[in-house]
């Protein structure tokens, strides 16, 4: 963890940084408070020891403009001030200060005090990332891991959005696993499933890096495709339908043909296309699909 | 018995008994001292009491952090006299923290650490 030690007195400030560093920190140095604040806005400090009283910009302000400016990450901040000036305290907490130690520093009660804030500091980190599992989580599919229905649809509203103002068609492909109800009562459930979370994972590798997969639905999946018009989006849709029927999937239950129909539509040839009205071509087109046997992409309008 | 400038034994347990750092501390107060010194001059020529009471600041709390009482204390009367606005004590004051740091500069010289 890295500390930064920000005090205007040359004797304080070598103390501090022998001590500190002694106890295995990172320590950076600022000799006023102006470097103080910039080196704060680097962003890798994340515990911050700043002398109340420095010419220019004092602890006090460097603590507000911390906390003002928020920062991707929380800065833990002790203030040091003077024995004698008890009205600090209370001003230096409303700041935003964490805590406060008054001077000559006391360097056990430092360490400790260190140690504390390193505690927070860890407890936030260890937040934010269980925070974004969490959203990550509630936006994928529990089977397949692909995007949820409701975020893959709102990747294609953002993305149609996006592709309107940079004048770039955004294509929709709806997938459906043929006769998947016979593939769970010949095989199973278990088989099902395991056929579904092939599927996707054939779909995700067939398609380019900033391409959404999603399941929309039972064995229906959408795919949103940005900047894609509809001749490119038949060539991609027909790539996928390869890579399903091309080779069997290992089930439990033992290998199983599966193949798909892919219905395709394009903003290009859907009049100011919603993600609506994209996904509802999409949908007729693959029903055209199902009705002309299966195992094909057709391009709807 | 003269009365020592420094308690070395309070210093150097501030510093973890590391004599050699001890001695690189003084030697940067030492340095920084003198240009303070040079500052309070001149600001008290100027009148800016302001520059005055935060340089006395600066002054007690390296004092106070190498165990100096008597170069605290006068550099908190320093400090005083300019939140008060009182030029005269505060340079009356500098003459006498002047002293301390040439009595200072004898005893580490006669007893070296």
């Amino acid at each position: 963890m890295k500390i930064l030690v920000a005090e205007d007195d040359k004797v304080s400030l070598r103390i501090l940084e022998k001590n500190i560093s002694g106890w295995g920190f990172d320590v950076d140095l600022a000799g006023n408070g102006e470097e103080a604040l910039r080196m704060l806005r680097g962003g890798d400090v994340r515990l911050a020891i700043l002398d109340w009283m420095m010419p220019g910009m004092n602890g006090i302000e460097i603590c507000r403009s911390v906390r003002q400016e928020g920062g991707p990450k929380y800065v833990y901040i002790i203030m040091l001030t003077s024995r004698d000036r008890g009205q600090d305290i209370v001003e230096g907490l409303e700041a935003g200060a964490d805590d406060y130690m008054s001077k000559p520093v006391n360097f056990l009660e430092l360490r400790a005090r260190i140690q504390t804030g390193r505690r927070v500091v860890e407890l936030e980190d260890k937040l934010l990332e269980s925070n974004r599992m969490l959203k990550d989580l509630a936006s994928r599919d529990n089977l397949t891991s692909l995007w949820n229905r409701a975020n893959v649809f709102q990747f294609l509203e953002e993305d149609l959005i996006r592709g309107r103002r940079e004048s770039r068609p955004v294509s929709a492909i709806m997938i459906d696993v043929d006769n998947f109800k016979r593939i769970n009562d010949t095989h199973g459930h278990l088989a099902g499933d395991v056929v579904l979370i092939q599927i996707a994972k054939r779909l995700e590798r067939g398609v380019r890096p900033y391409d959404k997969v999603g399941r929309y639905g039972g064995d229906e999946m959408l795919i949103v495709l940005p900047g894609c018009g509809f001749a490119e989006v038949t060539a991609i849709g027909e790539r996928l339908r390869k890579s399903i029927s091309g080779e069997k999937m290992r089930t439990p239950a033992g290998d199983c043909e599966v193949t798909v129909t892919l219905g395709c539509s394009s903003s290009e040839l859907v009049p100011d296309a919603t993600a609506e009205t994209l996904v509802q071509a999409s949908d007729a087109a693959l029903y055209k699909g199902k009705s002309m046997g299966r195992d094909c992409v057709v391009v709807g309008v | 018995m003269e009365r020592t400038p420094i308690d070395v034994a309070d210093a150097l347990a501030r510093v973890g008994d590391d004599r050699e750092f001890l001695k690189e501390l003084l030697e940067i107060y030492d340095e920084d001292l003198t240009a303070r010194v040079a500052g309070l001059r001149e600001a008290l020529a100027g009148n800016d009491l302001k520059a005055v009471e935060q340089l006395g600041h600066a002054i007690k709390g390296s004092s106070a952090n190498l165990s100096l009482p008597f170069l605290r204390d006068r550099a908190a009367a320093i400090e005083l006299a300019g939140k008060k606005g009182d030029a005269a004590t505060a340079l009356a004051n500098l003459a006498r923290l002047e002293k301390e740091f040439q009595k200072l500069r004898d005893h580490l010289r006669g007893n070296p650490l």
